[in-house]
């Protein structure tokens, strides 16, 4: 019974300590939004950025056009920091 | 300015004995861009063959690739201009081709030639050596091992001990792998010999040609590698003398005879007749006077000289930049995306404006863009290359602009200056005791935003006058509006935005009263021109369609502008608290010896942490501002592909004119 009573206490949450944890889950939640863009980005730049330096070796004049194909998915983890900042501030 | 270099097509007619005084002279104003004629390619030309080089063509290239192979095996780098008074004394270059070079020549071929006979002596020895090595313990002359034609002899590794039961005679030696044995057996026992050999994984060596003991003869060959060696040294000290003595000479006469080659083959790209020819080519409408005087002067008038116009002929032509002094170094970043083409608006001068700016946006922090400034002008002495010294000249003007933005959001390496942010406030609660309030970070968004709508707009703009400029016909009406659609489509859902939500730093027009089904004015407004803008690049190319959200992304990919800065804000913060704050004040409380190593370690960890944020911020700030110009503003009227300006003739470095 008494161990009951304590767990109760303890569950029972003030003002502060919500507020607290909404700011640790705003945290948490920009932390996901800007790492996962961040891995999506970098999967769809994988491929790309591998061809782009192919390219690159075998026709220097491609450079600038492949180095805008590479950067095109970096939208994605804009996005996701535009986000993350929005949420944090 | 944002235009390239005027360019005038000109053609040149005159009778093959006009050939060589032409070349001449076009050589020597290194003005004349030679368009290069191809056999059957245009009407106008049937009949016309490609020219025959000079009657020296032949032994000048011959002349030139001796040269060229004394200067490569001397390793002679012309990384360097040549002074005034050491290009006086070329003067008379062509006599010293004639009569020095060739003896000069001789003597280096031939010490090049010895010292290649030599190498190869050694590498005989050396041979020799190791085929003499296993047997160095072996204690009788090597003679008689050889010679024998009732006896066999075998020498060679084995991995096990062998037992014989026939007559023999037999040398060991251990070495670190293998255990060296010499057998000597009669031909009759021959056949088990090889047998007990084979099965202790016997490994054949040659017996070596030679006389004496083994010994005697790697002392005697090690001795021949000294001398011979000694000699090779020699050689090579000669060669290093004439190379610094003569350095000059070759550069210099490297440089006539190229000049020979070239011009002597220059008529390869000429179009001739039997008694006649024609070029082709381009010339800076600034010079044409100049280079129409040199050319008569020339020739005492006996060429044709004509100047050819017509807009179909300005899309092949080549592109020389056209910049104030300030936009030069930026040249240096087009090229490396791509030449504009000579009918294109070079962006040049609004990049080398854009650039720098965005670079201070990123990286604005006073100390940051001094260490910056400090490499970009440090460096240049030692940077060797055009590209490398325009590049700092870049980075320069970039820090420079990071410094001006580190006054206006106070910030000097995370820390803040002594005054509050003039702009937006940047600074980071880190560490718990940043003054004033956080970043304003929706301030700076939309700052951010709205640098990407204007620039978005400019590059559309600069797009409408490209495609009034290059496009003929229907296809032009339809590309300016749909250029000019886009416009219409981002300012249209900006009016949207602002009818429905009020954003700071952005116009508020909520406050207007509906018109029709609750919408005012501006939603009113907005939808007009999206759809309008929608329809006016439909009729241009209706797939363009799927490219609308690119519209929001473009925009919104601005935001790396405060992004990229805040996280180069927070790590420099961190590096000082992490230094600072938990370091080194805990120690200075109560000082001890412990504590001044763990103060140093602090420091240590302050320099490192902020050398690894310059690095950063530089590789951030640098790509991520010539990304948005790459990606964001060029895409939007940008198409490049010129042809370099490269006219005939070279920048003479070690001859006078």
């Amino acid at each position: 019974m008494a161990d009951a009573a304590t767990a109760v206490a303890a569950t029972e949450m003030t003002v502060e300590m919500v507020k607290a944890s909404q700011l640790g889950m705003k945290a948490l939640g920009a932390g996901i939004a800007v790492g996962l863009t961040g891995i999506g980005t970098g999967l769809a730049e994988m491929a790309i950025g591998s061809a782009a330096v192919g390219a690159t070796a075998e026709n220097k004049d491609v450079f600038g056009l492949v180095l805008l194909l590479t950067v095109i998915p970096e939208t994605i983890v804009i996005f996701g920091l535009v986000v993350g900042l929005l949420l944090l501030f | 300015m944002l235009t390239p270099e005027g360019m005038t097509r000109v053609l040149i007619a005159a009778t093959k004995s006009q050939m060589e005084p032409v070349i001449r002279e076009m050589y020597r104003q290194h003005l004349f861009h030679i368009e290069e004629f191809v056999e059957k390619d245009r009407i106008e030309y049937e009949g016309y063959r490609i020219g025959t080089p000079l009657p020296q063509a032949n032994e000048t290239s011959r002349e030139l690739l001796r040269l060229r192979g004394i200067t490569n095996a001397f390793m002679i780098r012309d990384d360097q201009e040549a002074s005034q008074s050491e290009r006086q004394k070329n003067a008379h270059l062509k006599e010293v081709v004639e009569k020095e070079l060739p003896i000069l020549e001789q003597e280096v071929e031939e010490l090049l030639g010895r010292r290649s006979r030599l190498d190869t002596q050694v590498k005989e020895y050396e041979q020799k050596i190791s085929g003499l090595q296993p047997f160095r313990d072996v204690p009788f002359d090597l003679e008689l091992l050889r010679g024998y034609k009732t006896f066999s002899v075998f020498s060679g590794y084995i991995l096990r001990d062998i037992s014989l039961d026939i007559p023999h005679e037999m040398f060991t030696s251990d070495t670190k792998k293998a255990k060296f044995v010499i057998l000597i057996v009669s031909n009759q026992h021959r056949g088990s010999a090889e047998q007990a050999l084979l099965d202790a994984q016997f490994q054949a060596v040659p017996i070596p040609e030679e006389n004496g003991l083994a010994k005697d003869r790697i002392g005697f060959y090690e001795s021949q590698i000294l001398a011979v060696k000694g000699e090779l040294e020699d050689i090579n000290r000669r060669l290093e003398d004439l190379k610094k003595e003569h350095k000059n000479l070759f550069l210099a006469c490297n440089e006539l005879l190229t000049a020979d080659v070239e011009m002597a083959e220059a008529p390869l790209r000429f179009a001739t007749t039997g008694e006649t020819f024609i070029v082709e080519g381009w010339v800076p409408t600034a010079e044409l006077e100049k280079f129409r005087q040199g050319i008569h002067y020339a020739t005492g008038g006996k060429v044709y000289v004509y100047e050819l116009e017509g807009s179909e002929i300005e899309d092949i032509a080549p592109t020389e930049y056209h910049n104030v002094g300030f936009a030069k170094p930026t040249e240096m970043l087009m090229d490396v995306y791509s030449r504009p083409r000579y009918t294109e608006i070079d962006p040049t001068l609004l990049v080398s404006i854009i650039f720098p700016i965005f670079f201070g946006i990123i990286l604005g922090d006073v100390g940051y863009g001094a260490i910056l400034l400090a490499l970009s002008i440090g460096l240049q002495r030692f940077m060797k290359g055009d590209d490398g010294t325009r590049l700092l000249k870049v980075l320069r003007n970039a820090s420079i602009s990071s410094i001006v933005f580190g006054i206006l959001f106070s910030e000097f390496f995370g820390f803040s200056l002594p005054w509050s942010p003039i702009l937006f406030s940047r600074h980071l609660n880190i560490g718990g005791h940043a003054a004033g309030h956080g970043p304003e970070v929706t301030s700076l968004m939309i700052m951010a935003i709205w640098i990407g709508i204007l620039q978005i707009t400019l590059g559309r703009v600069l797009g409408i006058i490209n495609h009034a400029r290059q496009d003929h016909g229907s296809h032009r009406v339809k590309a300016v509006m749909a250029n000019l659609g886009w416009i219409m489509v981002l300012w249209g859902i900006l009016l949207m935005l602002w009818a429905s939500f009020t954003m700071p730093f952005m116009p508020d027009f909520t406050g207007l009263p509906p018109i029709v089904m609750g919408l005012n004015l501006s939603s009113i407004l907005g939808i007009v021109l999206i759809l309008l803008g929608v329809i006016f690049i439909i009729r241009d190319s209706a797939l363009e369609i799927v490219e609308l959200p690119t519209i929001l992304s473009h925009v919104l990919s601005y935001a790396r502008l405060v992004g990229v800065g805040l996280s180069s804000v927070a790590i420099a913060m961190v590096v000082n608290f992490i230094a600072i704050g938990l370091i080194i004040e805990p120690q200075l409380e109560s000082l001890s010896a412990v504590g001044v190593i763990i103060i140093i370690v602090g420091a240590l960890v302050f320099v490192i942490g902020h050398l690894l944020n310059t690095i950063l911020g530089m590789l951030g700030g640098g790509l991520q501002s010539i990304r948005l110009q790459y990606v964001e503003f060029f895409t939007k009227f940008y198409k490049g592909g010129g042809k370099k300006y490269t006219p005939f003739g070279m920048k003479k470095r070690f001859m006078e004119d």
